[in-house]
């Protein structure tokens, strides 16, 4: 059983304030309890396929001009910099 | 003017100067403000839309090219960018986003001259079944408003039942197209994984998730598919649609093809017995139009939901990281903020469902317990594509309910996080594997719809759309109600 500390810490790692968190975390803990039935599933010897794509599929790796200014949408900037918060 | 007509009868009404452009979209934008403040299928409906029905009209008096759509209204699900208008994603942390580009699906559809009539609802992010999610309010199905229309794509799904538009473009991570196609008797369908570039639709799941059509008939998805599928090279996980026309032979029936009846996917806890009894129907049916159907196994459907949610969660969590409200998220001032605490505070708009499937993505790949939930997920998810590989060496479709019961009324199910999850029961299969499905209506019982999935093979979407358009031409259902 996945305590409510456990997902407390997991939310604080994702930077979400839990609140009131007590609804999210008794309904976290309902999922995972279901998410329980993959221990009855039997793929312990089962490879995880990978996607994979060719490369000669890929478009070609040339650079490409993009011709918006993207910060103009952004409200949070100086000249071509992006305005951040400070880090502690 | 009937604005309850297929995309096909649309386009042959305008070709026969029935109707001009703009009296059809004037009419469509007429039945939105009728009846969309019950239904609320749309977020926003689109300003320009008379003026484009004008310059589509001008170049048809005029003998220019016009394209295919012939100036049809269509919705699109608000998660789905079109450059310089809002897309928000039924998320009050994109309230006030304005999308930098258009979308590839959008670019398909303008060059064949259909009119984006309006934005249209969904569960916040798409991550829902019911629209209950919706940080705008929910959307309501038109057949009963007092039942919801499911999700995520619910307004799109609305939109087209409720005779807003023509037809609609949603998107589909387990079952976002074909469910609510199944609660508002609409057709849905979920492509083959790639067949339709993701370019412009905003990420939840993205491994997974498909842009596909909601039509009035399996027609009009064949034509939309026509459109919107192929290699974009702005999306390097596109395939080639090898220029096929879906609509090709769609009459060609299904005598003599092998059927596989999903056994998990027809006898699933709380299957409602109207819609087994639906689905036997259904069997029946097609073995009346000369297919053979046969119980088939596949074990790894019991633990599809629980891989499904397990990895859906873990790219959210990693693809929702960017609303960090730097470069996305709702605007305010940094200063004075501490890094961590500035991007908690832009989080906090996030809506209950989105908050859970972040915390949820978090912890199951997390060390210590990713060996128990994420590797296994991911290997059910290999061993399910596996059987469905083997199944189809023998079988040409497989066939399921769409959703084990009937649209639910408001607040039924949103207290109960595992009885939510088990309505994706049937749909997430699809996507796990990245096969084609869709949804077709078939029946209407004590006054809600019934919707039956037919799934297919890789790519096979025209096989897959001649076994919906024979079904489809089965039934005679009720016009859905004013």
């Amino acid at each position: 059983m996945v305590n409510e500390e456990e997902i407390s810490e997991v939310a604080k790692l994702m930077k979400i304030n839990l609140e009131d968190h007590s609804d999210h975390v008794k309904r976290v803990q309902k999922m995972l309890e279901y998410f329980d039935i993959l221990d009855d599933a039997n793929v312990e010897s089962e490879e995880i396929i990978v996607q994979e794509t060719d490369l000669g599929k890929l478009r070609d790796d040339k650079y490409n001009q993009y011709d918006k200014n993207l910060l103009k949408f952004l409200k949070s900037y100086q000249e071509k910099y992006v305005k951040a918060p400070k880090l502690n | 003017m009937d604005l309850g007509i297929s995309a096909l009868n649309y386009i042959n009404s305008i070709k026969n100067g029935e109707f001009t452009v703009e009296e059809f979209t004037l009419k469509s934008l007429e039945r939105i403000s009728q009846v969309d403040g019950k239904l609320h299928a749309f977020l926003r409906v689109n300003d320009l839309a008379i003026k484009n029905a004008r310059e589509i009209d001008t170049k048809i008096k005029s003998n220019q090219n016009v394209g295919k759509c012939y100036g049809m209204p269509v919705s699109i699900k608000d998660n789905i960018c079109i450059e310089g208008s809002k897309t928000t994603c039924a998320s009050k942390v994109l309230e006030n986003f304005i999308a930098p580009y258009t979308s590839t699906v959008i670019n398909k559809l303008n060059s064949e001259d259909a009119i984006i009539i309006g934005k249209t609802n969904l569960d916040e992010f798409a991550m829902g079944l019911s629209t209950e999610f919706s940080a705008y309010g929910p959307s309501r199905n038109p057949w009963n408003a007092d039942y919801v229309p499911g999700g995520s794509s619910g307004g799109s799904g609305v939109s087209v039942s409720a005779n807003e538009c023509i037809a609609s473009l949603g998107s589909d991570t387990g079952g976002s197209i074909r469910n609510p196609a199944s609660f508002c008797s609409v057709v849905g369908l979920k492509p083959t994984y790639g067949l339709v570039s993701r370019y412009g639709l905003i990420s939840y799941a993205n491994s997974i998730e498909q842009i596909g059509p909601m039509t009035k008939t399996v027609e009009d998805s064949a034509f939309l598919l026509n459109i919107i599928s192929g290699i974009d090279s702005n999306d390097n996980t596109t395939v080639d649609n090898k220029n096929q026309d879906y609509l090709n032979n769609i009459d060609a029936g299904i005598n003599g093809k092998k059927i596989g009846i999903v056994t998990e996917m027809t006898n699933p806890d709380g299957l409602s017995t109207d819609v087994l009894d639906a689905t036997n129907d259904a069997i029946k049916t097609f073995e009346k139009l000369g297919a053979n159907c046969e119980q088939i196994s596949l074990e790894m459907v019991r633990y599809a939901v629980a891989a499904y949610y397990t990895i859906t969660s873990t790219e959210a969590g990693s693809n929702l990281a960017r609303y960090d409200n730097i470069r996305y998220g709702y605007e305010f001032d940094s200063s004075g903020f501490e890094f961590n605490s500035y991007i908690s505070q832009a989080r906090s708009k996030f809506g209950p469902e989105v908050i859970r499937r972040m915390i949820l993505g978090g912890f199951v790949p997390s060390a210590g317990h990713a060996g128990k939930y994420f590797s296994k997920a991911l290997k059910v998810k290999s061993k399910l594509t596996a059987e469905i590989k083997h199944v189809f060496e023998k079988f040409d479709y497989l066939i399921s309910p769409t959703v084990p019961i009937q649209p639910f009324k408001f607040g039924e199910k949103i207290n109960d996080p595992v009885s939510f999850m088990m309505v994706d029961f049937n749909t997430v299969t699809a996507n796990l594997t990245g096969i084609p499905a869709i949804s077709v209506p078939y029946k209407i019982t004590n006054g809600l719809p019934i919707g039956i999935q037919i799934m297919a093979n890789h790519e096979e979407e025209h096989s897959l759309l001649q076994a919906a358009y024979a079904l489809e031409k089965t039934v005679d259902l009720p016009e859905v109600p004013a």
